[in-house]
């Protein structure tokens, strides 16, 4: 077995094909913090690729609250409760457990489970529910000691898939261009050994074309210098797509290098997996910190110190006020005194943000309208 | 180890991979192997031309935009995406950025992108199969039609004729039959009710006679037309105002009275009737609503929202709230659960329903007790220093004390009216306006001055800086003595120290604590707060506490705390209401479309217009509550401004609000429908106001609008346009202004009188457009922009900034940053009402009621130890018995009891029946607006935990049902599991209707009465139940529909409609409540539209809003969860379920899995 290198747990791990980034990585940011659970994103996905018969149960995109959702029904405790000894070295940050890789039973690639077809019911099960009983009347700041959070969920178009190192047919590969991985939809015989290897359980099978299909990272649009639907509809404005660079190219005026990669706000999602995926989420600040770092790892605590204090660095507060600001993909980004501007891939502007919307008072009394502009009206 | 193919074939052939193969035959396994040779597909692969197919799927030929506008108050400009002539996709338009008005501002690209869930999976909905797609009319209406609309000796239409109301199938008829119809009942009804013989029936069929006498002798007064929330459409959906104006024509045509003495029709009440109306803004500013654009909480460094779940009811202005954090705001969320919004909070404060006035006096004692108020401010801007007769409870006058005194002359922000001077047209109006009779009659008021230890005159220009200048210094507390004109000597007090006492006497944070639930640390800790912000807290109130009975006290008392803490009127540091998208006044040209003199119609578009209403407002309240008015003994507690008059016939647009959602639904459906002989309904969607009407109407989708028209939204800044539609109607669908004019011609005909379609002309002309440039002309906050110019950009998806005093708007900027008095009598803030309507009710004070039926306590009781000021009328004064808890009576029971006394007590239903022990209340959600689309497939699978496409239990409803958030302690205690169904049930003295007892085995109580799933739910407090507001109600062809249907459906097989119940609606457990202190004849108030003030009734602003959030029930096992009624619910079983979790999802829970080593 190959050995490659994974940044996100700090040490080489065996992968069944050889380390092979690609050209240009997407990545991208969802700040928990800001998401409200409205599934519009879902709702984008769902009416642009997933209408057909066969997709009913298939979500690309779906947003469950922690810790009582799971779509499919409790995915993520499935993979945590066969994968034993998960452990942190936390000084060095090195993942010091077996990734879903290295813990592949033998004659298999990778240590997964099948969902049975009830299991993608329900899928907003647990909506809302919070850890913990209110009782009666209750007050609280800081960490709440009774809590949910909304964890929006997209393919991780990882580095190193598991859906790609299980498929017997070599039929999911990643894009040079872009790492978008995708499921080819002619070669596909639908043997659910993706369905089976992912532990975030994003690739879906489809009962009546009898083939696995995935998010696709809406490449249509990525091809053309737009983020993908799920973001350009995100109207919490949690999400920000680019691509992300290596840890050792990375660039500070790149708004995704400088939160992941520098700022070290932002978290890939069970890291521990081994999977290096490339959604990177912002900590809850208000969930207690052990089940955060069963989700997040280690860095989770200085990530919401980061985080808390970002009003005070312009330039982090820069790049989050990009989120959501255009459809376009932005590659780099300046702030200037209290505006954030993103540039496209050949540096032309593409939007320009102020970190604080702008007063207009209008006259008393306007002559050349002849009219009074009141707002008791 | 590369995987080659070699390696694959040995795989394949055997464990987990022949196993997946194995169904295959052997020799077409091998059919599959091209000659593709992967070496690392992370790497390169050589099979790309199939990513084709993703392309082509994304491409589309055309895009257009047009407006969502639910009601939800965000409007958004969408586009959709057109291929081979089929919308398939719908996206934001991004165009908010580039937003400009006639000076040039801009708003920022932070505004983008706009749009939401429900908006996305319109394209599901554009094609839906429950589109109304032709003209309808059910069969026992035509037949009563057909047959000459024959009537019995009181005058009603025989019962055949009305009873098939929900159960009858439509008949599809053309649009000129309907139209013709629809006239012809109209006509009937106001002839056969005008005059003396229609007196005589309605007396016959027992109308109150105040009721019949409001009338005055038009029988067009009992037409009731009503448009949902109208600045969604100015003309569109005002095209219902419009047709009620115009019914003065059809009065002079059947009482020849002439223009004179002629009447218009009624016009209902909206933002008032939906709940969204905070009554006691008004009772406080003397206008409308205080409020804000959501956008200014960005710049506040502590935002408190209370009662409101912003995060799931204002998505699109979600990251405001979240960006504001984001910048070092604290955000403080008060809830009566750990609402969704809870997880975005720094401090969360759960409370029990309905005690939010108690909650802001028990803050507002913490400041008080600790002196963190500001005395200056409460001196300048409030009614607290004015003197109050302690021997009569009225403010001190200077008239009482100066003999022959006259009040002074006024000239700060304020023009006396002469008697019968004109006023000008409203972007004209530079002040408020007030007659010369109500100016004498306020006249003006006396301060303690304690400088010169004596009462000293005060005006009502005496406000703000104006005030400072005058250099006195007013008394907030003590006792003084004043000698009358003739003679007496009379104590005085400010208001504040009688506040002052009241708050002190009752609301420490102890009782505060037992009242509210809220922990006293909280109360305190969020008190200092607010005031450690004083001046930089925006507070934002939500439907919540508003829809509770004692909702004008809970504004009253919640302004008191924003005065004590400076939080008023400013960009960053105010108190606003949030629900419903009001402010018609906007649009305040209005008058020019919905009461232009139809007796001289201008049919010249650059002619100004002669204006004259005919119509009269009213709120549905009334009809609510069984077309009745409130009585209690002999006493009348409703105002002689807002008397109704009886409904015959109702007409109705863009509103499911008025019939399928309505607050106690099936007490209308079974009860008060039947005295209605003429219900039309205008709708694209069939829901359940249209199962239940005489004639459908099928109109046009937001996709498909053929009229421009205009709207604005109360929470952001925007002025949008619904741009014409390029896209061709999918049905045989009219736009609601097309079908006023049908109408109005179908009324030429029927009399021969041409003003009626003369009324719509340019509509037939092909140019609405001209009403709406009238408006645009004719209104402070549009003049200066043509219609014509502002559609073309919101075709490219671009709106454009209302012109209102400031963007972002913010109640209160005039009178805070320009010292300019507010809209009460005292130009100033006012905590202290004197009328008597408040007196006799015991609310001259902002005192803190127990709500209504939601409370374990002796309900509506005033929490108050004695109070010299606090002095209501009794029960018993007006010939009702002190004890009578009944419903009705309750409404207008005024009894004062101490904490200490009322904590002892019970609600009246936990005496006779111990299972009533839930406080039930219903707010609304995020996959829905309304009920707007809540039953569109790919929305509906995400509404709450029982979402399943496949509906693998067929006794589901839907993909989906609605369910009710119990405590799992309660459920327990209930032996209820989670996932079952249970019956919730309401007061029985008359809920789901009244006299259901003699029907208990009819269909109309199987249909009612409310069933539904349990959900755990560990976020609510126990003895606190909750239901989402946003759904529909089972049906008579429903519950039907179920029984017939093999897939169990609850459809109405002859009309399509799918309820989202198997039985009942959450409208099974409300009722209407009507709280005398909104229907007063003496408050004061502006007007709907314009500078004027008046006083009492007014649409929208001073009338009756109900108490929808209140109902106290009982919870009964009726089904257990799991599929066909057989065993648990399964993510039960699974035990993955709030209190039924097995070790390892306590493990996963704590975090378990992962360990850190240092």
């Amino acid at each position: 077995m190959p050995k490659v290198k994974n940044w996100q747990i700090n040490r080489e791990m065996e992968y069944p094909y050889e380390e092979n980034r690609p050209k240009r990585q997407i990545g991208y940011v969802f700040d928990i913090n800001k998401c409200i659970a409205c599934q519009t994103c879902t709702v984008a996905c769902k009416t642009t690729w997933t209408s057909g018969k066969g997709q009913e149960v298939m979500f690309w995109n779906n947003v469950e609250t922690k810790p009582y959702g799971g779509y499919p029904i409790q995915w993520d405790i499935e993979v945590l409760q066969r994968l034993d000894g998960q452990s942190w070295d936390d000084e060095k940050q090195t993942y010091e457990g077996k990734t879903v890789f290295e813990a592949a039973p033998q004659g298999e690639r990778v240590l997964g489970w099948l969902p049975k077809e009830e299991d993608y019911a329900y899928p907003n099960l647990g909506e809302d529910e919070c850890a913990g009983i209110v009782e009666k009347g209750q007050y609280f700041t800081g960490i709440h000691p009774v809590w949910m959070f909304y964890l929006a969920r997209i393919c991780n178009h990882c580095t190193y898939p598991a859906c790609l190192a299980a498929c017997p047919r070599k039929a999911i590969y990643k894009r040079q261009e872009d790492g978008i991985v995708l499921i080819d939809q002619s070669r596909c015989r639908g043997y659910r050994e993706c369905v089976r290897a992912c532990p975030y359980k994003k690739t879906f099978f489809n009962l009546v074309t009898r083939v696995s299909e995935k998010c696709i990272g809406c490449y249509p649009l990525i091809e053309k210098g737009e983020q993908p639907r799920c973001v350009q509809t995100c109207i919490g404005k949690i999400r920000l797509q680019g691509f992300l660079s290596k840890p050792e190219e990375a660039r500070r005026d790149n708004p995704i290098d400088l939160i992941v990669h520098f700022k070290k706000v932002a978290l890939p999602l069970f890291p521990q997996f081994g999977l290096e995926p490339n959604v990177y989420y912002i900590p809850p600040v208000h969930v207690p910190r052990d089940f955060l770092e069963q989700l997040f790892g280690p860095g989770v605590e200085s990530a919401i110190e980061t985080y808390r204090n970002v009003h005070e660095d312009k330039e982090l507060l820069g790049a989050f006020m990009l989120f959501g600001a255009s459809p376009k993909i932005i590659h780099s980004f300046r702030v200037k005194g209290e505006t954030a501007i993103g540039y496209d891939e050949k540096g032309d502007e593409v939007v320009r943000v102020p970190f604080s919307e702008p007063l207009y008072i209008r006259p008393y009394f306007d002559r050349k309208h002849d009219t009074y502009r009141h707002n008791i009206s | 180890m590369a995987l080659t193919r070699r390696s694959f074939l040995k795989l394949a052939l055997s464990g987990a991979g022949a196993a997946a193969i194995s169904s295959l035959h052997p020799t077409e396994l091998f059919t599959f192997f091209k000659p593709i040779d992967v070496e690392n597909p992370l790497a390169a692969y050589p099979n790309r031309g199939w990513e084709r197919v993703f392309r082509d799927l994304w491409k589309y030929d055309m895009e257009f935009s047009f407006l969502c506008a639910p009601n939800d108050t965000h409007n958004c400009l969408l586009k959709a995406h057109v291929k081979n002539n089929v919308i398939v996709r719908i996206a934001p338009s991004f165009g908010f950025s580039q937003a400009t008005d006639v000076y040039g501002n801009r708003p920022s690209s932070r505004w983008e992108p706009r749009c939401c869930q429900k908006g996305l999976a319109l394209v599901r909905r554009f094609y839906g199969d429950r589109r109304v797609k032709f003209p309808m009319v059910r069969k026992g209406f035509l037949e009563w039609v057909k047959a000459g609309f024959p009537r019995e000796e009181n005058g009603k239409p025989p019962k055949k004729y009305l009873e098939g109301r929900g159960k009858e199938p439509f008949i599809k008829i053309s649009w000129e039959e309907l139209f013709d119809i629809t006239a012809r009942t109209m006509e009937n009804i106001a002839r056969t009710y005008s005059g003396e013989q229609g007196k005589k029936y309605l007396k016959a069929q027992g109308y109150d006679p105040l009721m019949i006498e409001a009338m005055q002798g038009a029988g067009v007064q009992t037409l009731k037309f009503r448009g949902g929330m109208p600045p969604l459409g100015a003309t569109r959906i005002f095209a219902q105002y419009r047709l009620a104006n115009m019914m003065a024509l059809l009065d002079d045509h059947i009482r020849n009275v002439g223009p004179e003495k002629a009447k218009g029709a009624r016009g209902w009440d909206n933002y008032s009737w939906h709940t969204d109306l905070p009554p006691g803004h008004p009772m406080v500013t003397g206008q409308q609503t205080v409020d804000f654009d959501l956008v200014c909480v960005e710049r506040a460094k502590h935002v408190v929202v209370w009662g409101m779940n912003w995060i799931t009811t204002k998505m699109p202005d979600a990251h405001w709230l979240t960006e504001a954090r984001l910048k070092g705001a604290k955000v403080t969320v008060i809830a009566c659960e750990y609402s969704a919004t809870c997880n975005k909070a720094d401090n969360v404060l759960i409370v029990r329903p309905g005690t939010d006035p108690a909650l802001a006096l028990g803050f507002a004692h913490v400041i008080l007790k600790e002196k963190r108020y500001d005395a200056n401010y409460l001196k300048k801007y409030t009614d607290l220093p004015l003197l109050v007769r302690m021997d009569n409870l009225k403010f001190l006058k200077p008239e009482d004390i100066i003999p022959n005194y006259q009040p002074k002359p006024l000239n700060n922000y304020i023009e006396i009216l002469k008697k019968g001077q004109s006023i000008p047209i409203q972007p004209k109006q530079a002040r408020p306006m007030i007659s010369e009779e109500m100016r004498k009659e306020w006249s003006d008021f006396v301060v303690w001055d304690t400088r010169k230890g004596k009462p000293q005159v005060i005006t009502r220009d005496d406000y703000g800086k104006r005030f400072e200048r005058k250099g006195i210094q007013p008394a907030l507390e003590g006792t003084f003595t004043v000698t009358t004109v003739d003679g007496k000597s009379v104590e005085v007090r400010p208001v504040f120290d009688l506040l002052k006492s009241y708050v002190m006497d009752n609301f420490s944070p102890e009782a505060v604590e037992e009242i509210t639930w809220a922990p006293r640390q909280g109360i305190v800790d969020v008190a200092r707060q607010l005031a450690e912000h004083a001046g930089n807290t925006l507070i934002t109130v939500g439907m919540g506490p508003n829809q509770f009975f004692n909702n004008d006290l809970k504004d009253r008392a919640m302004f008191f705390l924003a005065a004590l803490t400076r939080n008023i009127g400013r960009l960053t540091a105010n108190i606003g209401s949030y629900a419903g998208n009001y402010r018609a006044a906007f649009f305040n040209g209005l008058p020019t479309y919905i009461a232009e003199d139809p007796f001289n119609i201008q049919l010249d578009p650059q002619k100004p217009v002669k204006t004259k209403r005919y119509f009269t407002p009213e709120s549905v309240h009334y009809f609510n509550d069984g077309d009745k008015i409130l009585r209690v003994g002999k006493k009348v507690l409703t105002g002689k401004s807002h008397t109704p008059t009886p409904t015959k016939s109702i007409l109705v647009s863009n509103s499911n609000s008025l019939i399928g959602n309505a607050k106690w639904h099936y007490e209308s459906v079974i009860n008060i429908f039947p005295k209605v002989e003429f219900i039309g309904v205008q709708e694209w969607w069939w829901t359940a106001s249209c199962e239940y009407a005489d004639v459908v109407f099928p109109v046009d989708s937001w996709g498909e609008f053929k009229n421009v028209d205009a709207t604005i939204s109360v929470t952001n800044p925007f002025l949008y346009m619904f741009p014409r539609s390029p896209f061709p109607r999918i049905f045989n669908t009219k736009g609601d202004i097309e079908i006023a004019a049908g109408l109005a011609r179908a009324f030429t005909q029927l009399t021969g009188d041409k003003r009626f379609e003369n009324y719509f002309k340019f509509v037939f002309d092909g140019k609405a457009d001209v009403y709406l440039q009238r408006v645009f002309d004719n209104s402070n906050a549009t003049r200066g922009y043509r219609v014509s110019e502002l559609e073309k950009r919101a075709q490219q998806g671009i709106p454009a900034l209302l012109m209102s005093r400031t963007t972002p708007k913010f109640i209160g900027y005039e009178q805070m940053e320009e010292n300019k008095p507010w809209y009460g009598k005292t130009g100033r803030l006012e905590f202290y009402r004197d009328e008597d309507e408040f007196l006799i009710n015991g609310e001259n004070l902002p005192v803190y009621r127990e709500p209504v039926d939601s409370t374990f306590y002796e309900p509506n009781v005033i929490v108050a130890k004695p109070h010299p000021a606090i002095k209501p009328e009794t029960p018993s004064q007006w010939g009702a018995a002190d004890d009578d808890l009944s419903t009705d009576i309750r409404q207008g029971r005024n009894i004062v009891k101490s904490w200490n006394e009322i904590k002892g007590t019970q609600h009246p239903l936990m005496r006779q029946d111990q299972k009533y022990r839930f406080i039930f209340h219903t707010p609304k959600y995020r996959h829905s607006a309304h009920t707007t689309p809540v039953d569109t497939d790919v929305v509906a699978i995400w509404f709450g935990p029982f979402g399943d496409i496949y509906r693998h239990d067929k006794r589901m409803p839907f993909i989906t049902e609605l369910y009710v958030d119990i405590n799992p302690l309660d459920a327990k205690e209930l032996g209820l599991e989670d996932g079952d169904y249970a019956f919730i049930d309401a007061d029985p003295s008359d809920r789901p209707f009244r006299n259901w007892q003699q029907k208990k085995d009819s269909e109309e109580y199987e249909v009612a009465r409310l069933m539904a799933r349990i959900r755990y739910y560990p976020g609510t407090p126990r003895g606190v139940v909750r239901m989402w507001h946003n759904s529909y109600a089972a049906t008579f062809g429903t519950v039907k529909g179920a029984k017939e249907n093999p897939t169990g459906l609850a459809k109405n097989l002859q009309t399509g409609y799918q309820a989202l119940f198997r039985r009942g609606s959450h409208q099974s457990c409300t009722r209407g409540w009507i709280k005398p202190t909104h229907m007063t004849d003496s408050l004061v108030r502006k007007g709907l539209f314009g500078q004027k003030i008046g006083k009492g009734f007014a649409p929208d602003i001073h009338c009756p809003t109900g108490a929808p959030r209140e109902s106290f029930v009982k919870i009964e096992f009726a089904e257990p969860g799991g599929i066909e009624g057989k065993r648990l619910w399964r993510p039960a079983e699974l035990k993955i379920r709030p209190t039924y979790e097995k070790d390892v999802f306590h493990k996963y829970l704590n975090g378990g899995f992962v360990k850190k080593k240092k």
